[in-house]
């Protein structure tokens, strides 16, 4: 704990002699600006569409202020001309509303619509009293599913029941959660721009050498890794807590909410400077890293309370948050563990990878990759390490299917589950297998039966982690086809045990005994896996 | 003039060579995709047209109250099917016998104020859906009994087609199509000119017949010529995809002196901070900043690609031209700084 105590102080006086300078002033004073600016220019232009629409008015119309449209004051014959000659989409004469038939003229109206909709309510809202403004109440109640059991018995009298909720209709919030999840994503963009920080300390390092220096004292690489990452994580769940504060929010739940989060954006963060080989190798990793992860937070916060695979992101739970509406432990560890594990994983992987020879040395991307596998696997006997292996990296072959799952519903409807099946039966394939190659390419396993040996193992392996994740989901959500779909889920656990370990073998022999290249073993692999995916899919 | 394009040549080979532009494509090309599907995927949960398209036919609402009420006609003109019941419990019956998805109970007598009930199914999925296609009819009925109290509300008659997907694509994916390239253009030229900074190696490369603009120059429009290749395949695809877009050559100058002021903006950050750490994170930040204020100033690029590929008849050259006019500010201020870089 002293040495990771040290090692953290050492970083924060690093940063401090960088910022120290001239620009370390500017920088914050932007800093700031930036965060002052965004937060004024968020607050009255969420909506998209920013300056599509030209709308002339003319005597007694609702001042238009939204960022969309663009208005000029004009008289009735002007106005009608520029509709004409379609200088402006739209023109309003008072409480009349004049427009064209293409479609441009009309999307204008669609958009005008529901912001004079908003207008004329806070009109009315003005002018008469609630009860005369809003004379209708809707009294809402949720009865038990048809589908599901019932939670009330049909003979119940329905009349009797006092309403779950009573709305007035022109004053519900729209059920999109567009806004707490921008307000959710404003935790993530501080923690995006510390990780980065962090990895430059490690370039850093690495440039000047010091980090050679630091690998020959007395300390473990874990606490290296640790003692670095201290000052940023705590700097991080600051943010956090002050983000949460500012928001309104609840400080301590926004803590527990992300801070599996921000291991998560830092493990991944910690494998960047432990590949690069040039900055733009950098660069482009980073952007590429938050992309993805900021796509894999966002895109299922988007359907809070629509789909019970939202809870695959944390932002979800903060989303819930803001809307005031109760979440458990199991919604809470949905998210979390997943990142979490990638965590310990990344810190393994980090503490294996951390030594002289692998980061000083310029090799290609993929030479590097099975460098880094190999001393991870080295680490221990093969018979155990294969198969931990495959076992352990399920979340990322979890996390990365999710992302194709993405990628994949921009294609037609009837290639989405294909594409889906195709790219999972890949990533599978390559965690099984890549452990076994890089063991052969490095001599630590010879003889064909040490290969199908660990094969089978490698198999068993994944096959366990997939059938623990698989029931962790069935009993947390109920849209187990998705993830049945997903893995691909057998009804006997042999049958898909002997596959796996075909398919595995398949790819580990054709590569190590046979000198294919790895992409032709791979190739050949995935496609066997595919068509037994879709065999099985086919007999459900 | 052969060393000045012999760095361009060598800037964009490093590139090619270790495949960084093929990430940054895969990039562009997932945001891309994930943001038409994430538009996509909240039409379909979160737009009532989009629902009622898709799976308006098997929505089936009860309905118990005075016959022919306008609530009942407001749903039926939104394509709803209605059935009506003559008590509760024949629509409870039929709720959970699956023949209607929701009941509305509609009292007999419209007072100053009136109370409807809905029940609905528990599952938050399909109730969601059913409120979602229930609300426009639902705000008619309020209309209509703020009418019969005689309240008059303006504007309660317009239509005009979804414009979700038409705002999405032109304020929101073709500019970032065009100017992500730009964005990345930025990073490139400080990367490239402080690794040569760290390494030692500018001085090496002055002892050709190059001046320090000479070489700055050349990376950054060796980061342009990226840039301007990327805009003009994005743009092509959008077009070969059936997104009309007008002022196309407006649009490719516009793009490329975004791309010039970014690669010109970092390297003046590069010029005077020398780092890499420090570079990208003041470009980026400059660059957050130039973007909010250029929307609260309302001279945003943004806004001007957008106008311009609508063919909006008040936008044009002279847009274009005023940031081409801060680009060749900028590059002023840069072939006076760049100096710096040999101190």
């Amino acid at each position: 704990m002293h040495q990771i105590l040290t090692i953290a102080w050492r970083e924060i006086t690093r940063l401090r002699k960088r910022f120290g300078g001239g620009a370390s002033p500017t920088a914050v004073v932007l800093l700031l600006a930036v965060l002052g600016l965004s937060a004024y220019t968020l607050r009255d232009t969420v909506s998209l569409g920013s300056g599509l629409y030209r709308v002339g008015v003319s005597g007694d119309v609702p001042v238009i202020q939204d960022s969309r449209f663009a208005v000029v004051e004009v008289d009735r014959a002007e106005g009608v001309a520029l509709l004409d000659r379609s200088a402006i989409d739209v023109f309003i004469e008072d409480s009349r509303v004049m427009f064209r038939e293409d479609d441009k003229s009309q999307f204008a109206v669609r958009a005008l619509k529901q912001y004079l909709e908003l207008k004329e309510l806070e009109r009315i809202g003005n002018t008469y009293t609630f009860e005369q403004a809003f004379p209708l109440r809707v009294g809402i109640n949720y009865l038990g599913s048809p589908t599901g059991q019932a939670l009330i018995a049909p003979d119940t009298q329905l009349g009797e029941l006092e309403p779950d909720e009573t709305i007035v209709p022109s004053l519900t919030a729209p059920p999109a959660p567009f806004t707490q999840v921008i307000v959710a994503l404003l935790y993530i963009l501080p923690i995006t721009f510390i990780s980065i920080f962090f990895t430059s300390s490690f370039m850093d390092e690495k440039i000047n050498r010091r980090l050679t220096i630091l690998l020959s004292a007395p300390i473990t690489p874990l606490q290296i890794i640790l003692g670095k990452m201290l000052p940023y994580a705590v700097f991080a769940l600051t943010t956090t807590a002050l983000i949460a504060y500012l928001t309104k929010g609840n400080i301590p739940l926004a803590l527990a909410i992300f801070a599996p989060t921000i291991m998560f954006i830092f493990a991944i963060y910690l494998m960047v400077p432990l590949f690069y080989r040039t900055f733009k190798d950098t660069t482009f990793i980073a952007m590429l890293v938050t992309t993805l992860t900021t796509a894999y937070l966002v895109f299922p916060a988007m359907f809070t309370n629509t789909s019970e695979l939202a809870y695959i992101s944390p932002l979800t739970l903060a989303v819930k948050m803001y809307r005031e509406e109760p979440f458990g432990w199991r919604e809470y560890l949905f998210p979390s563990l997943p990142m979490a594990a990638i965590f310990g994983f990344a810190m393994f992987a980090g503490t294996r990878m951390l030594n002289e020879e692998f980061l000083m040395g310029y090799r290609s991307i993929s030479r590097k990759i099975s460098d880094a596998i190999y001393l991870m696997l080295a680490h221990s006997r093969p018979y155990f390490s294969v198969p931990l292996w495959s076992l352990l990296v399920i979340p990322a072959v979890y996390m990365t299917q999710v992302v194709f799952l993405a990628f994949a519903s921009n294609l037609p409807l009837g290639l989405i589950l294909g594409a889906t099946l195709l790219a999972s039966a890949f990533v599978e394939e390559v965690v099984k297998s890549i452990g076994i190659t890089v063991l052969v390419e490095h001599k630590v396993v010879t003889s064909w039966r040490s290969i199908l040996g660990l094969s089978f193992l490698s198999a068993l392996g994944f096959l366990v982690g997939e059938k623990l994740l698989l029931l962790v989901s069935i009993s947390f959500v109920s849209q187990t086809q998705v993830s049945g779909a997903l893995f691909g889920a057998g009804i006997f656990l042999l049958v898909p045990l002997v596959a796996h370990f075909v398919f595995t073998s398949i790819v580990s022999l054709l590569r190590t005994q046979a000198r294919f290249p790895y992409w032709l073993a791979l190739g050949i692999g995935t496609a066997a896996h595919f068509f037994y995916n879709v065999y099985v899919m086919r007999g459900m | 003039m052969i060393p000045f394009l012999a760095v361009i040549k060598k800037e964009l080979g490093s590139v090619l060579r270790d495949r960084t532009i093929i990430i940054s494509i895969l990039i562009q090309l997932f945001i891309a995709s994930f943001s038409s599907a994430l538009l996509l995927g909240m039409l379909s949960l979160y737009d009532a047209d989009t629902i009622m398209r898709f799976s308006g036919s098997g929505i089936k609402i009860g309905m118990v109250g005075p016959s022919e009420n306008m609530l009942h006609q407001f749903l039926v003109q939104r394509g709803l099917q209605v059935t009506p019941f003559g008590t509760l419990e024949d629509a409870e019956i039929a709720l959970f016998d699956n023949q209607v998805s929701a009941i509305f109970v509609v009292p007999e007598k419209e007072s100053s104020t009136t109370d409807i009930r809905l029940y609905l199914p528990n599952s938050d999925a399909v109730s969601a859906l059913i409120r979602m296609v229930v609300q426009e009819p639902l705000k008619q009925y309020e209309n209509y009994l703020r009418a019969q109290q005689g309240i008059d509300v303006r504007y309660t008659d317009l239509k005009g087609k979804p414009a979700t997907s038409f705002e999405f694509v032109y304020s929101v994916l073709l500019p970032m199509l065009m100017f992500f390239p730009a964005f990345v253009a930025g990073s490139m030229v400080i990367d490239s000119i402080t690794e040569e900074v760290e390494n030692n190696t500018f001085q090496t490369l002055l002892s050709a017949p190059l001046t320090v603009n000479g070489a700055v120059n050349a990376k950054i429009v060796a980061a342009m010529a990226l840039a301007f290749a990327q805009c003009v395949a994005w743009l092509s695809l959008l077009q070969m995809n059936g997104v009309e877009i007008q002022n196309t050559t407006l649009i490719m100058i516009l793009s490329i002196c975004v791309a010039g002021t970014a690669s010109t903006l970092a390297a003046l950050g590069a010029s005077m901070l020398k780092d890499r750490e420090r570079s990208q994170f003041v470009y980026s930040l400059v660059l957050l900043t130039s973007v909010s204020l250029g929307t609260i100033l309302k001279v945003s690029p943004i806004e001007t690609l957008s106008r311009l590929a609508i063919g909006d008849q008040y936008t044009g050259l002279w847009h274009v031209v005023a940031f081409a006019i801060v680009l060749s500010i900028l590059w002023f201020l840069l072939n006076r700084v760049s100096r710096r870089l040999l101190v």
